[in-house]
């Protein structure tokens, strides 16, 4: 237990904080990507015809491919010399995690904006509102799906913690230090779902609302 | 150098005839003085006569002498030899008089270039066996591509250029015997991390270079990779601890232990796969330069020159210590040493054993090549130990997916059964469970259940397994079971509290939800590579690893699971008809 209680006193936290600044990072550049891609591909799914049925397919397509194989194949397939637009092209460790997570971010933001612009078709602004939240819960998960960066190497907040653990010899320190890494990641977590909850609680009071108001 | 070393021997030999001519002086005037009879004077005579062609029969046996007559027989023929285009490259080297050795321009403490001055052990090996023959160096940059090219092409007379001898390389070149040195994978970690031997390896993540042939044995004894592309990155990952241990040959490591800092913090941990590394000369027309070479190799084992300059240089001597005492051994310090097996080191072997279709492989890689113009390679297929980790990873993916949809649907029943109960006992704790489940990455949980499952099983392959298939289970199931259980309270709210069959309604009403975990644990499978699970990822990053072909490869395994997981939910979908229609029939 001196051995663990010793490793966190020794400026864990400041590089877990860190760390988990960098899971922040990645899920916003998925986010963002993600929103680019996912709302150009939910306008084409509502357009129809065979757009419609292109955007489709690549909407299952991305739904299906596993994120972590993703990851690898940007970091294997993709030529360190590359060339993009003239210039030098070479993915770091966290745009690669980032990206491996846009087929995801994509084609969750493409089925929410479907919806969303349906329920804006419909004429209900509200609903289509809700589309917000939905954004908010993709990027809390794509926060805990950024952890797959350990694999490669990304200096994000499992990270830390995985470094720090190898250096425990006791399981039980160890399982003491992962139990700290789960109530860190818990606590922003577990807030941002409940800020999510609280959005889609006053949208549905707008939604029920409106109605009634019209009635 | 050279001047010293030649005089040296000089003085050796006449000192040697000098004793012998001595002995013999004394002999015949002790005989004459003290032989009584004819006879016996005469036995005398030619005992004395035989003993100096006796030690000089032993004398000519010796290395040094045999490289003394090469090159007196060598130079006896010139300068007429020289105009001759058949002249081997020894003649043409002491016509010339320059030697023209292949060198690499940046490899520290073997061989680097500052402007016109180079120093390294190997640069110093080249003067020294210039000097040695009573020539000049001249050296010309070659690299790992170019070194065998350029002794082929006759544009270098001699490589010395961190040169791996191995089988396949004999058909390429003439390896000089003795070796001049030899390297090893050597593991590099912190002085703390507990790790000695083999044993310790198991399940522990080690990062390498791509195509290190060492890679195979790593993968062998159940190391994780993490490949990187340059082996220079190797030490700063160590020092920002992406990497807790580095396997790579000890002689790139030995500038960074040079390092105060660096050698504080790290320690070489234990070194394997071994591999000679040979000075080269072509294969054809340089008999008598190689034959000059090995015996000059031999000599400079025995008299310790190669320590010397391997000391000077900061570089590892356990090797040339070891070649030091073989090589002063009576049978091996002989003219004949370099062609004695039990004196020499044989060369490493690198070769893979080929799978029977390897042949068909190769014809259709040129076929598509041809086709498309897509340099299409399939390293899975090609060599045996490839193809028999690639059918592994297959099946092991397949057990693996399957498991992880069991447990996760037998553990949505159960979290959803306990966590809809009316018993606080029952529930609050699996709520808790779930919060904790929820909060946890999935990269955290599989590390947890690995740390658990390898404290009480030994690690191995199915183990494992089981611990990916239980963290996928516990992550998606918890999840599917909080759907379920979401759904007998809307359910209970709806129908009141004794409706009979809200658990199986409950399962139809939260069929999306279900199925959505479902497939999310079939997509989540390959990361159970993250802790060892030799699944089908985990087995192309180790071909990759030893072979070529990595975007290809990453190609067809993103194709393999993505068509996996799109079957996953097409049959999920059958599964949510047929609970979505249980639910409408009750």
């Amino acid at each position: 237990m001196m051995a663990l209680i010793d490793r966190l006193s020794s400026g864990f936290l400041p590089s877990f904080l860190g760390g988990m600044a960098v899971n922040f990072e990645i899920a916003a550049i998925a986010v963002a990507v993600g929103l680019a891609l996912g709302l150009l591909l939910a306008l084409a799914r509502v357009g129809g015809g065979v757009l419609g049925g292109a955007s489709a397919s690549a909407i299952g397509l991305m739904r299906a491919a596993p994120t972590f194989v993703v990851m690898f194949f940007l970091l294997n397939a993709v030529p360190r010399d590359a060339i993009l637009l003239g210039a030098p092209f070479a993915l770091s460790g966290v745009m690669t995690v980032a990206l491996s997570l846009v087929p995801y971010s994509a084609a969750y933001i493409a089925d929410s904006g479907v919806d969303a612009l349906r329920q804006l078709r419909g004429g209900s602004l509200p609903g289509a509102l809700l589309f917000l939240p939905n954004v908010t819960r993709a990027f809390f998960v794509l926060v805990m799906s950024s952890s797959a960066g350990a694999a490669i190497g990304v200096s994000e907040g499992i990270t830390i913690i995985l470094r720090q653990a190898e250096q425990l010899p006791a399981l039980g320190d160890r399982l003491v230090l992962f139990a700290v890494g789960i109530v860190l990641f818990g606590i922003p977590l577990q807030a941002g779902f409940a800020v999510m909850s609280f959005i889609q609680r006053r949208l549905g009071r707008i939604v029920v609302r409106r109605p009634a108001d019209a009635a | 150098m050279n001047v010293i070393l030649s005089r040296a021997e000089l003085i050796r030999a006449e000192a040697k005839d000098l004793i012998a001519g001595a002995m013999r002086s004394w002999a015949a005037v002790r005989m004459t003085r003290f032989c009584g009879s004819t006879a016996a004077c005469l036995l005398a005579v030619v005992i004395i006569g035989l003993a100096p062609s006796a030690l000089q029969a032993q004398q000519d046996k010796s290395p040094d002498a045999a490289l003394a007559r090469l090159l007196q027989e060598v130079r006896a023929k010139l300068p007429g030899a020289c105009s001759q285009p058949t002249a081997d490259r020894l003649i043409r080297v002491l016509c010339a008089g320059r030697l023209r050795v292949g060198i690499r321009d940046y490899y520290p403490l073997f061989s680097t270039r500052s402007g016109e001055t180079r120093q390294g052990y190997e640069v110093d090996v080249a003067r020294a066996i210039a000097n040695k023959l009573g020539v000049d160096v001249e050296f010309v940059r070659v690299n790992a591509a170019t070194r065998i090219a350029l002794l082929a092409e006759d544009r270098i007379d001699l490589a010395i250029a961190t040169m791996g001898h191995n089988i396949q390389r004999d058909g390429q070149a003439r390896f000089i015997r003795p070796h001049y040195y030899r390297s090893e994978t050597t593991i590099v970690g912190p002085h703390s991390s507990g790790v000695s031997d083999w044993k310790d390896i198991p399940g522990r993540t080690v990062c390498v270079t791509v195509g290190n042939g060492s890679n195979a044995e790593l993968v062998a004894q159940g190391a994780r990779l993490m490949l990187f592309d340059e082996a220079g990155a190797l030490p700063a990952r160590l020092k920002d601890e992406t990497c807790t241990l580095a396997a790579q040959d000890d002689s790139f490591f030995a500038r960074s232990f040079t390092d105060p800092a660096f050698a504080e913090r790290y320690a070489q941990k234990f070194g394997f796969a071994q591999v000679p590394w040979g000075m080269a000369v072509a294969r054809d027309g340089s008999a008598q330069l190689a034959r000059a070479l090995d015996l000059i190799s031999q000599i400079f084992h025995r008299d310790g020159v190669f320590l010397e300059l391997g000391r000077a240089h900061r570089i590892g001597t356990a090797f040339l210590e070891q070649q030091h005492a073989v090589w002063q051994r009576p049978e091996c310090n002989t003219e004949t040493g370099s062609a004695n097996d039990a004196c020499l080191l044989p060369p490493f072997d690198a070769e893979l054993k080929p799978t029977p279709f390897a042949g068909s492989v190769a014809a259709f890689e040129a076929w598509f090549e041809s086709w498309t113009d897509i340099d299409l390679s399939l390293p899975m297929l090609t060599t045996a130990a490839a193809w028999s980790m690639f059918k592994g990873g297959v099946a092991n993916s397949l057990i693996l997916i399957v498991g992880a949809l069991v447990a996760t649907l037998a553990l949505a029943l159960l979290f959803g059964a306990a966590q809809g109960s009316r018993s606080a006992l029952l529930r609050w704790p699996v709520r808790l469970l779930t919060v904790t489940l929820q909060s946890s990455p999935i990269v955290l949980t599989l590390v947890i259940a690995a740390a658990i499952a390898h404290a009480l099983f030994p690690f191995s392959d199915a183990v494992a397994l089981g611990a990916s298939i239980a963290a996928l289970g516990l992550a998606n199931g918890s999840n599917a079971g909080q759907a379920i259980s979401e759904a007998m309270t809307t359910l209970r709210a709806e129908q009141g509290a004794q409706a009979a069959g809200l658990f199986g309604r409950a399962l139809g009403r939260s069929a999306t939800q279900i199925v959505a975990f479902l497939v999310n644990a079939a997509k989540g499978t390959p990361i159970a590579s993250f802790i060892g699970a030799p699944e089908l990822l985990s087995a192309l990053t180790d071909i990759t690893s030893f072979s070529s072909g990595r975007a290809t490869t990453y190609t067809l395994l993103l194709i393999f699971y993505t068509a996996v997981v799109m079957f996953v939910v097409w049959l999920c979908g059958r599964l949510r008809r047929l609970l979505e229609r249980r639910q409408v029939l009750s």
